[in-house]
């Protein structure tokens, strides 16, 4: 007779890890929203080889994001590891677009201003830390889950044997 | 417990045509009742009506006494299995089995339990992270059975189940459900134009016709005493002999061919003397070494049975069942008797029994 826990992590063996899943989708969401975001400030600043970078890395995050989405579905273990990077760039990416272009002033029909104003700025590092919040705890929650069914599999073999 | 009643059932349709006439019927807790009759006979649409698919013009539809007739479909605690299993494709069996529970938003690990227990039942354990489409037809059907199953439903209802399916996998798929019904002990409504699987299946059968029920019964009180000519010719496979005879003197006289009669069967007839009356004989029932010539023009080996097809008298034409191998040839004479008759009643149609009229 199996008690709560172990149906618990009997269920995983056929059902698909949405928790996972869904908050990498958030991340894909507020990643989004951060890129849309960066064409509020004043874009003489965004006019510059970063523009292409930042569309291109943009493109690639959301490739391997959605990847790993699919992969954490599955309960895969190794996609824990993909979720951790991308949310270690989803931190990095303030201190290289935001953070420099709150600091720095543009001249905008005779007037100084910040490239990035402070509303711009909080927004945009709400989106990145909460896109990259999205991905770790997503990659902790699969790790944890995986490693569980893995475990109950074993033992699952185990009696079989 | 579930005992259904069908009181005094009509189905009438918008444009006035009327599906179903006067459908009566009180079906024990634990009983498969299997609605039988060809194409258009009101067999679906009643199991529909009960279902709660469709409205019920008039009549009343009692479950263990409580008056169900107006309820909606998802209050009745019944469950339908479909001819073309109703699947939702992007789900895996686990999640396709468990979908109705998840909508009733019951606790994961209750639904997680009977889901395996169902599956348990079916055999489709090994099954359940597969898509249908990767499911031979008997597997997509069994998972429809338990996708019912999961929901304990009060009565399981099932339209021609296994019309999709080919010869082999009905038979199979049609005794996992006899083992199904009697592992369950559920109450069971089948319906069906396969008169096999209502032999092979039903406790009670109910064989329709253009929306009026014929003869509710066992199977062998539908093969044996069939109420008319309609039953009698629906039920057996081959279909019954008929026919057209009259009645004189302790003789059927046919159409060049005559008839001799046992006490019993002229004594079933002693009110239809000098009468025309319709004779029925089913091929089975048919034996080589008889006194009526039958000249052949077709001869079907089966393997244990042959069927035998000719003419006697006036061109009449007769399917005799035989018992082992034969080799008649397009233009033998074959010499037949009759061992069990039935008859019937020429302008009612219906069977003349012992004590009629």
């Amino acid at each position: 007779m199996m008690n709560d826990q172990s149906v618990r992590l009997d269920r995983m063996r056929f059902t698909k890890n949405t928790t996972s899943s869904r908050l990498v989708l958030l991340a894909i969401v507020l990643d989004a929203l951060y890129f849309v975001s960066l064409y509020r400030i004043n874009l003489d600043y965004y006019y510059n080889m970063m523009m292409g970078a930042s569309i291109l890395y943009n493109l690639v995050f959301m490739l391997a994001a959605f990847l790993a989405s699919e992969g954490v579905k599955n309960y895969k273990q190794s996609f824990s590891g993909v979720l951790c990077v991308l949310g270690v760039i989803q931190i990095a990416r303030i201190f290289i677009l935001p953070v420099p272009a709150h600091q720095t002033t543009v001249t905008v029909g005779g007037a100084e201003l910040l490239a990035m104003n402070n509303g711009q700025f909080t927004c945009a590092v709400i989106y990145l830390v909460g896109s990259a919040a999205c991905l770790f705890i997503a990659a902790v929650v699969n790790f944890t889950k995986s490693r569980a069914l893995k475990a109950h599999i074993a033992g699952l073999e185990g009696q079989k044997a | 417990m579930a005992q259904l009643s069908l009181q005094h059932i009509d189905k009438i349709y918008d444009n006035n045509v009327q599906a179903v006439y006067d459908f009566n019927i009180d079906i024990a807790d634990g009983e498969l009742i299997v609605l039988v009759g060809p194409s258009g006979c009101g067999k679906s649409t009643t199991l529909r009506m009960v279902a709660g698919l469709e409205d019920i013009s008039n009549g009343h539809l009692l479950l263990d006494g409580k008056d169900i007739t107006r309820a909606a479909a998802k209050d009745r605690d019944m469950a339908m299995v479909f001819q073309n299993y109703a699947l939702y494709g992007h789900m895996t069996i686990y999640e396709n089995m468990a979908f109705s529970l998840m909508l009733r938003k019951e606790d994961p690990n209750v639904i997680h339990k009977k889901v395996l227990a169902a599956a348990d039942i079916l055999g489709l354990t090994t099954q359940l992270n597969k898509k249908p489409s990767q499911l031979s037809g008997g597997q997509r059907q069994r998972v429809a059975m338990g996708r019912s199953i999961v929901r304990n439903p009060k009565v399981f209802l099932f339209d021609e189940p296994l019309s999709n399916l080919d010869a082999k996998l009905r038979g199979a798929t049609r005794r996992e459900i006899l083992l199904l019904h009697k592992r369950l002990n559920a109450t069971m409504m089948y319906v069906t134009h396969d008169q096999t699987e209502a032999l092979t299946l039903a406790d009670r059968i109910v064989c329709m016709s253009m929306g009026h029920v014929q003869q509710i019964g066992t199977p062998l009180e539908l093969y044996d005493s069939p109420n008319n000519t309609f039953v009698a010719g629906f039920i057996g496979l081959p279909p019954m002999n008929f026919f057209d005879v009259n009645f004189e003197n302790g003789v059927l006289h046919g159409k060049g061919f005559d008839v001799q009669l046992s006490d019993e069967e002229k004594a079933t007839l002693a009110s239809y003397n000098r009468k025309a009356i319709t004779l029925g004989v089913r091929p089975e029932d048919i034996v080589e070494g008889g006194d009526l010539p039958v000249k052949v023009f077709s001869n079907e080996n089966l393997g244990m049975n042959t069927l035998v097809h000719g003419h006697m008298g006036d061109n009449i034409r007769v399917t005799a069942k035989l018992r082992g191998w034969t080799d008649y040839k397009n233009g033998d004479t074959v010499k037949l008797g009759f061992k069990r008759k039935h008859f019937f009643d020429k302008e009612t149609t219906n069977a003349i029994r012992k004590g009629d009229r």
